[in-house]
Order: C-alpha cells, then sequence, then structure tokens
C-alpha cells in the first residue's frame, strides 16, 4: 500500500515538474518571439530589416539561393533601388527564403540564419548571391561551401559549423516557405511592396528597375 | 527550298496557321522566360546575360512556326504520313519546356505539385535550359530540310 502510494507520489511529481518545464519553456519562447508583419506578411522568421526600419515603404522578398532570376535581380535591380530608395531612408527590405529550387537551397538559407547569429545575415546573403554558379545543386552551395563561405567573412568557425550541422534553423526555413505558400506565391523572386498605408503590390519575377520605381513612386 | 515554302504558304489558312503558332509561342515563351512581364505593368525586359536565351526562343519559335504547317500540309494535301509531324512538335515542346518553369512563374507550383521529382525535373530544365534548346533547335532544322526534300519530291510527283 505504501509502495503503491509512493509511486503514485513519484508519478504525480514528475507530471508536475513537466508540466512546469513546458510552461516555463513556452513562457521563454514566447517572451523571444516578436510577431513582425508587413501588411498581412508576417516576416518574423524572415531576415533582418536592412534599411530604414522606420521607412514608410517595405519590400518582401520572396526567394532562393540558387535562383538564377533571384540572381539576375540582385545584380541588376536591387543596387538601383538601395541607391534610390533604401540609402535614403525611403525604403528597406526583407527577405524571406522560399528555398525550393534543389536540395542545397535549403541549406543555404539555414546557413543565412547561422551567419545572422553572428550579426552578418547580409554580408553572408550577398556572398551567397555574388558566389551563385549557373548550375543547381553542382555543388556551390553544398555545406561545405558554405562553411567556407563563413569563414571568409571572417565568422567564427566552430560556431557556424555547428549551427548549420546541427540544423538548427531548419524549421524556421520551413516556416518561410509556408508563409510563401499562404501568400500564393509561384515563384522566385515575387515581391511584395508594402506601403504606408497597407496597400499591398505584388510583383512576381526579376522585373526592371522602371517597374519598381513606378509603384514605389506612386506609394511615397 | 523557296518552292517547297512557296507551294504550303500560299494556301492562306498555313499563313494562319504559322501565325498564331509564331505569336501564341513566342509570347508563352517570353512570358514564362520573364522577358516579358503582364503585372502590373506590361513590360518587355531582357536582363544582361539572358540574350542568348532570348535569341534561341526567338529562332525555335520561328523555325516551330514554318515546320509545323508544312507537315501538316503534308498530312492534309498529300496524305503523308504523320511520323515527321509528331518530330517536329516534340522539338517544338522539348525546346519550349526548356528552362521555364526553374525558378519563373510558375516554378514553386510545379514544385508543390510533383514534389521531389517536380524539383529534380526543375533542377534539370533549369542546368540544361541553353543545350536542350539548341538541341530542339537541330531537331526541327533536321524536320525542315527533311521535310523541304520530301515535298519537292512528292509535289514533283503529283
Amino acid at each position: 500500500m505504501v509502495k503503491k502510494g509512493l509511486l503514485f507520489g513519484i508519478i504525480i511529481s514528475i507530471i508536475v515538474v513537466g508540466v512546469i518545464l513546458v510552461y516555463f519553456t513556452s513562457s521563454v519562447e514566447t517572451a523571444n518571439t516578436d510577431v513582425r508583419l508587413h501588411g498581412t506578411i508576417s516576416t518574423t522568421m524572415g531576415s533582418p530589416i536592412i534599411g530604414s526600419p522606420s521607412a514608410p515603404i517595405t519590400i518582401v522578398e520572396f526567394g532562393d539561393y540558387q535562383c538564377h532570376q533571384c540572381y539576375n535581380w540582385f545584380h541588376n535591380t536591387k543596387p538601383s533601388i538601395f541607391q534610390n530608395y533604401v540609402d535614403i531612408g525611403k525604403v528597406n527590405l526583407v527577405f524571406v527564403d522560399l528555398a525550393f529550387l534543389g536540395r542545397d537551397s535549403p541549406k543555404a538559407a539555414q546557413a543565412s540564419y547561422c551567419a545572422e547569429d553572428q550579426g552578418k545575415y547580409w554580408e553572408y546573403h550577398n556572398q551567397l548571391y555574388i558566389s551563385q554558379e549557373s548550375k543547381i545543386d553542382n555543388g556551390w552551395a553544398n555545406s561545405e561551401r558554405l562553411k567556407s563561405f563563413a569563414f571568409s567573412l571572417g565568422l567564427d568557425s566552430e560556431l557556424f559549423d555547428s549551427c548549420l550541422d546541427s540544423g538548427k534553423y531548419a524549421k524556421r526555413v520551413q516556416t518561410n516557405i509556408a508563409e510563401a505558400k499562404k501568400f500564393g506565391v509561384s515563384g522566385t523572386p515575387t515581391f511584395f511592396i508594402i506601403g504606408p498605408n497597407g496597400q499591398q503590390e505584388k510583383l512576381v519575377g526579376a522585373q526592371p528597375f522602371s517597374v519598381f520605381t513606378q509603384v514605389l513612386d506612386s506609394m511615397i | 527550298m523557296t518552292h517547297s515554302l512557296k507551294i504550303v504558304f500560299s494556301n492562306y489558312s498555313y499563313v494562319v496557321l504559322a501565325s498564331v503558332i509564331f505569336i501564341t509561342m513566342l509570347f508563352g515563351l517570353l512570358v514564362l522566360s520573364e522577358y516579358i512581364f503582364l503585372e502590373p505593368y506590361i513590360i518587355g525586359h531582357i536582363s544582361p546575360g539572358m540574350e542568348l536565351g532570348f535569341t534561341l526562343i526567338v529562332i525555335l519559335t520561328t523555325l516551330s512556326a514554318v515546320v509545323i504547317p508544312m507537315n501538316i500540309y503534308r498530312i492534309n494535301i498529300l496524305k503523308k504520313s504523320k511520323r515527321k509531324v509528331t518530330g517536329s512538335v516534340f522539338g517544338s515542346f522539348v525546346g519550349s519546356i526548356a528552362g521555364v518553369c526553374s525558378c519563373g512563374p510558375i516554378g514553386f507550383t510545379v514544385f508543390s505539385t510533383f514534389g521531389s521529382v517536380g524539383a529534380t525535373g526543375l533542377a534539370f530544365l533549369t542546368n540544361y535550359e541553353l543545350p536542350i534548346r539548341i538541341a530542339a533547335i537541330a531537331l526541327l532544322a533536321v524536320a525542315y530540310f527533311t521535310t523541304v526534300k520530301s515535298l519537292k519530291i512528292e509535289c514533283k510527283i503529283i
């Protein structure tokens, strides 16, 4: 009888401790997760904001590091947008992963968040688009290369490698893909331009600077 | 060569067919390959480095618009086998799908629908976009010359 009582007590104690632990853990997660919305799009799991956080217009880019059209946009259109809008505080930009083009795409996206842990998200993001090669999954974005990019940017290799190998940000990338699906994104790059009054314009593809100018100027 | 073209395209309906093939195929491929954007404004744009892809699309479309009506003419007028038209349609189809499904406007839709098989297919089509288009053009060129040759012979007989 006493043994049964003891066993019952132990089980109850384990359950209570378990409940407390779960509650504590979820409280910590909730406390650390600030919901960030741009228009109706949740960019909480996306990149840090580049440009003035108080800029009236936000460009949300859904992209893949192995996507050629994203590469084209990065090299041909983005510099002009930065020069004319982002650098002078009119626009900011958030990148959200739609990593689907090959087996190395999700890993590359995860690597960018491992770089963010060390405060170098955008440097790493740029490095990926500068280093992109024409063939998908030919090894240019495999784990070894991703680690070498981190090394060349002066990141702490040990920290970066353990972050990448552990798959720490796998879920974050999946969440971003789910967000893209939710908003009907059908290809990369896709842009949502969110204006000061919450108006939202969708641009599909690596469209030229002239199109962005027209949309952005109509919102300012 | 010119004679065969004259024979086929002297019939107005084949000129219409060629025009429809050319316009539809060119427009579709340019949209899917992101040379033309329809929203929010209709605009044409060739990014640096994409000139060769554009040229290949124009060649592929032109050849398709010439070869397919010529083979349909052979079938309709001369009652010949359908083998050659299958070859030319196949060439046009292969050339059309190359590259257009990658990270373009329908890439993620294809991936969502076909899963990992779709992803592997997308990667292949993207990686070998230019060689596939060149091979398709070669196939259409062969189809063109054999059709011209056979029209020459068959029309003489008739």
